[in-house]
């Protein structure tokens, strides 16, 4: 059920699929959102949102929050594929970078902008190192196989936060239109 | 001696913006801009059908998603020749001003406010003395002492914890920072409070876009949002005042704290009138079109050459010669094959070199306008409204430059808006006409309404043959423009010339740099450690590289390196 567009506090949990659909493994996010919608029913409290690469826009999304899960992709050590995770500690202790664009990756600083208006969210990021970032709406074989994995590590944190999603019994395809889109043309 | 000083954020992830200055006696003698990652994601369009072009379009950049969307729909209707319903050419004006207003209020605080605040200087503040600056400049009432000593109270607990958050990688002690430290409480206050109204406008997304950030109700035709007053799942009254709740939401937060803070800020840095005027010919589209064949509009178009408002061209609509045969791409020192190109017959076939100062140094193409290049964004927005007589943008100019004027103890002009801060201004300028007009196209669409209209959509049909359009939207960083080829009901060429190519572009085939590479000429530099004029610069045109992808990095990295020459 959605929630009526009058709601002025937002849901207290959102799950945001980040990455950009149209430049390979970085879709992952936003695939694994689709996925999760297509298998599993939300309760209220859960906000799904595939944010796309929203830089300091990520704002709107994050503000009034008590809880985030947030899907993405990630540099650093790990084959293609691994799925790796990081708690609030975890991020916060990366270095914030001054920032050129607003277009540049903006967790670490709208969990930091968080932090300021005075909440302390419960945050789990769910990572996947990507294996290209062509330019081409696809994910690579590794990243692909990944995305299972991730929407179940998903599930256990909603469980964790007590609010469960219910898988569905008559899932459907997921709504990914990006990944059929180079075999549709 | 002269260093030459390379700010590139992103040392290992393609696809961001770097800026080359070469720093000599304290100011900037040189410069090159270069977007590092290909921008060449329109030729995924080519050979799809127009009417889901706008979903992937929707796509080439994260932040700008809906500006996009709609430039896209806006295209393919202009080769169709086809107009839209009234209903739904309003109810995509409330969605552009609400995308506007967020996008303004996010750059002007949390994207630049701390270049100009000095954080740490805020426990020395007198919370009665700052609330009395904020009393001196509105009548908002969250300007109160208490509302001070509690944002103080917060700075010194982080401050004092070691841990400094967001507040880590500022240049504070800088000596281009010069804020009492009052005015830096209040401005921080104020910047906390934003956070609650750039969610509150970008609300009116999420209902008439029923998703955000990347909308589902555009189609080639209209929108897809279904009129009944009597349904709970369509355009209701219910909705519709929602929608209009949320704009009154941040009319106040608008009026009496964006737009005063910044002509605050303009008053208490005077000098930075000074620099950052770079090129000095406008471009700006008509947007906020009044009926469904676009051809009236709310805000003006036109161009402006070098710095003479008088020299003003109106721009009328996507079918205007004048707007049309202007525009071209350069490709000269962008690693691009070809020369000069129109969007129509535009190719982007990849051409990679190293970085060469005096050949190829940039993914981004160089647009020209009459073969000049051209300054957009707020400031061109409101410079050609300002020089067409144009009533609310006259309006809220000679407002800022009046408070300005008071504010610094010396007349400013609308001529001293060429500059750094005035491009901080105008944005300002522009929000508060967005808010303005917010209620005049959610009254008209009310009315259209009460009346029984409830029509939102006209179906496309596609000719045999080829037809070209071009779709315009005035977005907040400037104009952007899509030009498609429909061939036969299917896209044969697809170009966008975005807001930042025309304000990031490489020189060009005449030796002309692109507007940033411009404005940096003769910034002041006062250690090169610390470029944070250089930033001030930058940050005034809100860059947005389009298509840039999102990876988190979870390994260390640094923002500039300096090299004696």
């Amino acid at each position: 059920m959605r929630r009526p567009c009058t709601t002025t506090a937002p849901a207290p949990v959102a799950v945001i699929g980040l990455g950009n659909v149209l430049i390979g493994d970085d879709g992952f996010g936003p695939t694994v959102i689709a996925l999760l919608r297509a298998g599993w029913e939300f309760p209220e409290d859960v906000e799904l949102i595939d944010g796309g690469t929203p830089g300091l826009h990520l704002l709107a999304a994050v503000h009034g929050r008590d809880a985030l899960v947030v899907i993405d992709t990630v540099a650093g050590p790990g084959a293609p594929g691994e799925v790796r995770r990081f708690r609030r500690e975890e991020l916060t202790a990366l270095p914030i970078l001054s920032r050129v664009s607003p277009h540049d990756p903006a967790i670490l600083e709208a969990l930091a902008i968080a932090e300021l208006t005075g909440r302390g969210l419960d945050v789990l990021v769910v990572g996947v190192v990507p294996a290209s970032l062509a330019m081409e709406a696809t994910l690579s074989p590794p990243v692909r196989a990944a995305c299972l994995a991730a929407a179940a590590l998903v599930v256990e944190e909603l469980r964790r936060l007590g609010v469960p999603p219910r898988l569905r019994l008559d899932p459907s395809a997921p709504d990914a239109w990006w990944l059929y889109a180079m075999d549709a043309r | 001696m002269a260093t030459r000083l390379t700010i590139d954020p992103v040392t290992r992830i393609e696809g961001h913006l770097r800026v080359d200055v070469v720093v000599d006696g304290g100011q900037v003698t040189d410069s090159r801009v270069s977007c590092t990652m290909w921008r060449g994601i329109e030729t995924i369009l080519r050979g799809r059908d127009p009417r889901e072009a706008w979903v992937f379009a929707q796509r080439f950049c994260g932040v700008c998603t809906t500006v996009h969307a709609m430039a896209s729909v806006r295209a393919v209707e202009d080769a169709l020749q086809l107009p839209i319903p009234p209903n739904a050419q309003y109810i995509r004006n409330l969605i552009l001003i609400a995308h506007g207003l967020h996008d303004h209020i996010v750059h002007f605080y949390q994207l630049s406010a701390l270049d100009w605040i000095d954080v740490t200087t805020i426990p020395k503040a007198d919370p009665a003395k700052a609330a009395a600056l904020g009393e001196s400049l509105s009548e908002w009432p969250r300007n109160s002492r208490q509302e001070m000593r509690k944002v103080q109270d917060k700075v010194n607990a982080l401050l004092a914890s070691g841990q400094l958050g967001i507040f880590q990688n500022g240049y504070w002690g800088h000596p281009a920072m010069h804020l009492e430290p009052e005015a830096n409480l209040l401005l921080l206050a104020h910047y906390l409070q934003a956070l609650e109204f750039q969610r509150e406008v970008n609300k009116v997304v999420a209902i008439l876009g029923a998703k955000t950030p990347h909308i589902q109700n555009l189609a080639v035709g209209g929108v897809m949002n279904a009129i009944n007053l009597d349904n709970v799942a369509t355009i209701n009254m219910d909705r519709l005042w929602a929608v209009k709740g949320h704009f009154d939401g941040v009319v106040d937060f608008v009026h009496q704290v964006y737009f005063p803070d910044a002509c605050a800020l303009a008053a208490l840095y005077p000098d930075w009138f000074r620099y950052g005027a770079g090129v000095r010919n406008y471009l700006a589209v008509p947007d906020l079109p009044t009926d469904g064949a676009s051809t009236a509009y709310d805000l003006p178009g036109g161009t402006i050459f070098d710095g003479d408002l008088r020299t003003v061209h109106r721009i009328g609509s996507p079918r205007d010669a004048w707007w049309r045969d202007g525009v071209t791409e350069d490709l000269t020192h962008a690693w691009y094959v070809g020369g000069v190109q129109q969007p129509w017959v535009g190719e982007t076939i990849p051409q990679y070199t190293e970085f060469q100062d005096d050949g190829k140094y940039s993914w981004v193409k160089a647009p020209r306008f009459q073969g000049r290049p051209m300054q957009v964004g707020p400031l061109a927005n409101v410079l050609v409204g300002y020089a067409q007589d144009h009533k609310l943008t006259r309006k809220w100019t000679d407002l800022a430059l009046e408070r300005i004027s008071t504010g610094a103890g010396r007349p400013v002009t609308v001529d001293d808006l060429q500059s750094t801060m005035g491009r901080y201004l105008a944005r300002a300028i522009r929000s508060a006409m967005l808010i303005e007009l917010a209620s005049k196209h959610w009254e008209a669409l009310a009315d259209g309404i009460g009346h029984g209209d409830a029509a939102t959509y006209a179906p496309p049909t596609f000719p045999k043959g080829a037809v070209e359009g071009v779709g315009f939207h005035e977005a907040p960083r400037g104009t952007l423009s899509h030009w498609v080829v429909v061939e036969n009901g299917v896209l044969r060429n697809y170009q966008a010339v975005v807001p930042t190519t025309w304000n990031a572009s490489p020189h060009d085939s005449n030796g002309h740099a692109g507007p940033y590479e411009a404005s940096l000429l003769g910034n002041p530099v006062a250690n090169t450690d610390k470029p944070l004029e250089v930033l001030r610069t930058v940050h005034s045109f809100d860059p947005c590289m389009a298509c840039a992808c999102h990876v988190l990095d979870t390994t260390g990295r640094t923002v500039a390196t300096v090299k004696v020459l």
